[in-house]
């Protein structure tokens, strides 16, 4: 086989390198350190360095480098400016007669450096980069083969990295939307608490409770085993199931003596007004509305505004049943006290079936216990209630609940 | 197939065995290791490549980082066992730089007689 021969399936099998390499599922650092390697091991350059073009800031970064900037050695710096006019693509070998056409400081850089040759990459008007190898370990001179497979080597390097850049580009696009959203969705929130407190404002007996029924109802829905983004809209349905109380009157809200059935019937609206004045509102979660609709419909169908029962009533809607329910319960009331946490349970479990669903309750329940036994690292439900309970009645009387729901 | 790198010191010099395919970045754990001998004082090395699978453009330049780094520190640098790639480093131009053996004992040899200098 002849000497010629035998570079030349040199160089294909090196082309074949650096298509392996360009194609493996390695990370890009380690991808154009490989890459530089077969250039440097294809034409024998003991140093070698892969500049990129960080368009944002204009100058060339060094992503893959050996022999050059190492300790001791000049730094290799190479100025964007000083490339550009250059021809694309094309190899500069240093000290021939082309190099008159590189500039003084990029010649002298290179030069102090140790480089023999270097080729800005293009794609198409896109500046790439640079690829810098010193002359060859042998001493030989490059040849005009070498330029040709220097070239061919340089136009997929350039690809690779172009395509690498565009990913990086759509990554920061991704991440700028991923922060944009997540500003707009805590306005969001923020809108939706002031509100909630808006509509507690009006009734001097409710504080918080928009804010601590979403919070209940949150628990409740994680504890059955929904998604996040699931979760989110129930926590909205919480602070604002209330909000037709606003167009209620306050006398009928905050009266102290029992309610007349013209003041129930007024009260009652409040789920429908509610739904109408949110029915505006494109929220991003489903049945946001619909569960606010039916926070006060009863299992046994006995409820309003619709009567539905059982299967027909929403998940949603039983856990914002509850969920309201229990703040009510256990805060005080224009005609009534609170009750402790006990008789509030006592409560739940006269309700099973008529007003409350198993499930859910049961749910409620084991996140108490959770919570009682200091399992759960933020609580949502004991915080906000008495804490003169006696805790062994409290916990035999979860156990009995739970056990007895899950028969 | 991976590429791991093992060594001995025999005397004052290292004797390393770079085994498998010499033909991707894992390679870098060669010159690591020829390195961590030069910076240890020991000058003089073996590479036997008897334990060499294969190697490609990428174990060639990682060949030329040893040579330079060892020929940059006054070392004399032994290859052992290179039949298999032999032509390849002809065709290269590398052979008129390498310290070529027919195996490790040979190398030694030459090297035991230079240990005086």
């Amino acid at each position: 086989m002849s000497l010629e021969l035998k570079k030349a399936l040199y160089s294909i099998s090196s082309l074949a390198d650096l298509s392996q390499e360009i194609n493996s599922e390695k990370n890009f650092t380690t991808k154009i350190q490989s890459v530089l390697y077969v250039i440097m091991g294809t034409f024998l350059a003991n140093k070698g360095a892969i500049f990129w073009h960080e368009r944002d800031k204009g100058k060339l970064i060094p992503v893959a480098g050996k022999g050059f900037n190492e300790t001791g050695s000049p730094r290799l710096k190479i100025a964007v400016e000083h490339v550009l006019p250059l021809s694309k693509n094309e190899p500069y070998l240093l000290g021939d007669g082309n190099d008159t056409v590189l500039s003084r400081p990029l010649k002298n850089s290179l030069r102090k450096a140790g480089a023999g040759l270097f080729i800005p990459i293009w794609v198409r008007d896109e500046f790439i980069g640079v690829i810098v190898l010193s002359n060859k370990f042998t001493s030989e001179q490059y040849s005009p083969e070498d330029f040709e497979l220097l070239k061919a080597i340089a136009n997929q390097i350039a690809i690779t990295m172009n395509n690498h850049s565009l990913f990086i580009n759509l990554s920061e696009q991704i991440e700028k939307n991923r922060e944009l959203y997540e500003e707009m969705r805590l306005i969001y929130h923020d809108t939706i608490q002031a509100f909630a407190a808006a509509i507690d404002a009006k009734d001097v007996y409710t504080k918080n409770h928009s804010q601590r029924v979403a919070k209940y109802a949150v628990a409740i829905a994680r504890e059955l085993g929904w998604n996040e983004y699931d979760v989110e809209g129930i926590y909205i349905a919480g602070f604002l199931h209330d909000v037709g109380k606003i167009i209620i009157s306050s006398d009928v809200l905050n009266k102290k003596d029992s309610l007349t059935e013209k003041d129930l019937k007024e009260l009652r609206r409040h789920p429908v007004l509610s739904s109408k004045i949110l029915s505006n509102i494109k929220f991003p979660w489903k049945d946001v509305v619909k569960t606010i609709k039916h926070h006060h419909e009863r299992l046994d169908g006995t409820g309003y505004p619709s009567a539905l029962a059982g299967e027909e009533i929403s998940e949603g809607a039983k856990i914002l049943t509850l969920a309201d329910s229990f703040d009510a319960m256990t805060t005080d009331r224009p005609y009534r006290g609170r009750k402790d946490l006990n008789e509030a349970l006592v409560e739940l479990k006269n309700c099973l079936g008529t007003q409350f669903d198993g499930r859910i309750v049961a749910a409620f329940c084991k996140i108490l216990e959770k919570e009682i036994k200091g399992k759960l690292p933020q609580p949502n439900i004991l915080p906000h209630l008495d804490k003169d309970f006696d805790l062994s009645v409290i916990t035999g009387l979860l156990e009995a609940l739970i056990q007895e729901l899950s028969r | 197939m991976d590429f791991a790198v093992t060594s001995k010191t025999v005397g004052d010099t290292a004797v390393i065995y770079p085994h498998g395919y010499l033909n991707n970045i894992a390679g870098e754990s060669l010159v690591k290791e020829c390195n961590s001998y030069i910076e240890k004082g020991i000058t003089k090395m073996v590479l036997n490549f008897g334990g060499l699978e294969f190697i490609n453009s990428i174990g060639i330049s990682l060949l030329l980082s040893v040579i330079e780094r060892l020929n940059g520190s006054g070392g004399t640098l032994c290859f052992t066992d290179i039949s298999s790639y032999h032509e390849t480093f002809e065709m290269l131009g590398l052979t008129k730089y390498m310290l070529i053996f027919r195996n490790e004992e040979d190398a030694l040899a030459h090297l035991g007689r230079t240990s005086g200098k």
